[in-house]
């Protein structure tokens, strides 16, 4: 596993030698359920970081410049602007309340100075602006510094306001707020890359929205029966293609992804594309459904393959081939056994999500135990990592982990039994450029990067 | 006969979950629902054919059986999901109704007793409740858990194993007075289905209060 992916050409996964850069959040062991991070995501040039909570918060950690002074530190993230994007509210029509919990962040790709990002909870999408302001105006006619309307007849001349120097301020505004339009809970938003518009998909339908239109959005897939006895599955993620403006995919809880292009209908109920492996009869169970379930999928950076992750493993698909997955990688094969305990303890139901490296050449997803898995495509290999506080050290580099499937327990190696299956990591990115890593874990965000030549 | 008594084991543990997942922050979610209803049905099937493997006389009902726990799934789904509640008869949650099997009048029509005697028998050897029906159990665990704060559901398997008896005891007479009592205050007749979804669905927003709003709601939950 050592060895640096040398020459300079960001290679892939386990080839790097992965090191502990930064950890965000709070040391305590009893975590408040607000602060569990529930999503992560960085913006196009990945100089941005943004996480989401199940209080609401949205939190963005912006990379610093490079400092001469310490050439080691390349680039650390400090918090940049922290606020409440979603507030618990009450549906009063249907007697229920809405989570304030932040389901999907995704980036704007960024047009001027400032920042714009989405946010979603089960209901409501909003789009955020983040701006830095570091002048402010002063000498208004009508008002004192105080903001207070002044009285008009004491106005005697008129001035030009002028705008002085102040410390950097970086404001968060809710510009637009896109609600009522889903019935069922939002898994996923994808921004399309016409950058005008972008979809979100709940349970059995997607919409289409303007990103400059919070009045109305068009249903593009509606997969509910007209008799709701007769569900058989539902919508679990969906993503624009990130290069064709009229594709883009939906996964399902069978286990099948749909390719959808919105030049041959204006709803794309019909398909074009139908991603489906056949299921293997040996290994059907009372779970089978249950694990087949998509959790993620995500269109690799050039848009010519997908993955797809479902409960033990994750799956590369070339777009033309709909037949089988051209790569089938385990992720914690050792669970297969223990599938009934995991439904008693809902572990089963967990959601967890997967990313691409910026050149495509290797995958990440979690695991249990803080465990996260990399899968390097050309090599083949794979390896086990552990976000953990023990021996983050800066620059202390990752040793792989092994998780022991039966027979004798080697030195280093954890038995399947000892795993902790609150510790886990359903939350990954990869910065879009360069090998820096972002890892949620409960209440904590880990960035690894790879060693520096 | 140990795949009977694990299949068994399943179901009962897929009720006591479809039921809690109604309790769950932010309503129920549509996802779930079906993944429990799907590994429900699986384990009922298999249930079902253990049984004809062990050459049951019965046979022939289990196709009326079926499709029961399947109505209760979607049911349950279309309630939260604002769907029109469907056809007529029995509105409300079953979950619910079956916890008060002893008195319902529709359960037996439904599926306490279908299941022949010898079926109770060995639910009742599986120690899992003394009751008839698979959805009796785990409603009043359900219950029992509700007191002690919504308890982190990872415990489930832990606190399934110990509680009916008492649940058993307290419970159901608890709710029976307390809904005798507080019936007259309740602007819907008590008698009235739709009593149940409103109380259930306000258990959410109920949460910080006091236990005695707690128990009332409970009760309310039980009718």
């Amino acid at each position: 596993m050592a060895g640096a992916g040398g020459g300079g050409c960001p290679a892939g996964g386990n080839d790097l030698q992965w090191c502990f850069s930064q950890v965000k959040g709070a040391v305590d062991e009893d975590v408040a359920e607000a602060d569990i991070i529930s999503t992560v995501e960085f913006n196009y040039s990945g100089d941005l970081l943004a996480t989401g909570d199940k209080g609401g918060r949205v939190v963005i950690f912006q990379r610093e410049q490079e400092n001469k002074s310490r050439p080691h530190s390349r680039g650390e993230y400090n918090v940049y602007s922290t606020f409440q994007s979603h507030e618990p509210e009450f549906d009063y029509l249907k007697s229920l309340e809405i989570e304030e919990k932040i389901n999907k962040i995704r980036w704007l790709p960024q047009q001027n100075a400032a920042h714009f990002l989405l946010s979603t909870n089960d209901k409501t999408i909003k789009l955020w602006k983040i701006s830095e302001r570091d002048k402010r105006a002063e000498g208004y006619n009508l008002k004192d510094e105080d903001g207070r309307l002044r009285d008009p007849f004491r106005i005697t001349a008129l001035r030009v306001p002028k705008l002085k120097p102040m410390d950097l301020m970086v404001e968060a505004s809710p510009r637009r707020i896109f609600a009522n339009a889903h019935t069922y809970h939002i898994n996923s938003i994808s921004v399309n890359s016409d950058h005008e518009t972008y979809l979100s998909a709940d349970d059995l339908r997607i919409n289409l929205w303007h990103l400059e239109i919070t009045d109305r959005s068009f249903n593009i897939v509606d997969i509910k029966p007209v008799n709701m006895e007769e569900l058989t599955e539902v919508i679990t993620a969906a993503e624009f293609h990130p290069h064709q403006c009229n594709v883009f995919v939906y996964s399902s809880s069978k286990g099948t992804v749909r390719l959808c292009d919105m030049r041959s209908s204006a709803l794309c109920d019909r398909h074009s594309k139908f991603f489906e492996e056949p299921e293997d009869p040996s290994s059907r169970s009372f779970f089978s459904e249950i694990i087949s379930s998509i959790s993620d999928v995500k269109f690799s950076h050039s848009g010519r393959y997908m993955m797809t992750r479902d409960y033990l493993s994750v799956k590369v698909w070339d777009l033309n081939m709909e037949s089988r997955p051209v790569e089938t990688h385990q992720v914690h094969e050792y669970l297969r056994s223990k599938l009934c305990s995991l439904y008693e303890n809902d572990c089963i139901f967990d959601k967890f999500e997967c990313c691409w490296s910026g050149s495509d050449s290797a995958i990440m997803t979690g695991s249990y135990n803080n465990f996260f898995r990399m899968f390097d495509r050309n090599t083949r290999r794979d390896v086990t990592l552990e976000a953990s506080r023990e021996n983050s050290k800066p620059r202390a580099s990752l040793k792989p982990r092994k998780v022991c499937t039966g027979g004798k327990r080697k030195k280093d190696e954890i038995s399947v039994d000892s795993l902790d299956f609150n510790k886990k990591i359903l939350h990954t990115a990869w910065h879009p450029a360069e090998n820096i890593i972002a890892v949620a874990a409960t209440n904590n965000l880990y960035i690894f990067q790879d060693k520096v030549n | 006969m140990e795949v009977q008594k694990e299949a068994q084991r399943i179901m009962t543990l897929s009720v006591w979950k479809m039921y809690h997942s109604r309790m769950q922050r932010g309503g129920l979610r549509l996802h779930r629902s079906l993944q429990l209803s799907l590994v429900m049905r699986s384990a009922r099937e298999l249930y079902l054919s253990a049984k004809v493997e062990a050459h049951e006389p019965e046979v022939p009902l289990s196709p009326v059986r079926s499709p029961d726990p399947r109505l209760h799934q979607s049911r349950e789904s279309e309630a939260v999901a604002e769907a029109a509640p469907p056809d007529g008869e029995q509105p409300s949650p079953e979950p619910m109704d079956t916890r008060e099997a002893p008195r319902a009048e529709e359960t037996p029509a439904r599926c306490a007793p279908r299941p022949t005697t010898k079926v109770s028998r060995k639910r009742r050897n599986s120690s899992l409740s003394d009751g008839g029906d698979v959805g009796l159990a785990p409603s009043k665990k359900a219950r029992l858990e509700e007191e002690q704060e919504e308890g982190a559901s990872s415990e489930v398997p832990d606190r399934l194993q110990p509680p009916p008896a008492q649940a058993e005891g307290a419970f159901p007479n608890l709710a029976r007075v307390l809904q005798r009592r507080f019936s007259g205050l309740l602007n819907c007749s008590p008698a009235a289905p739709p009593t149940a979804p409103p109380a259930c669905e306000a258990k959410p927003a109920c949460r910080p209060a006091d236990n005695m709003l707690n128990v009332l709601v409970r009760a309310v939950v039980a009718f």
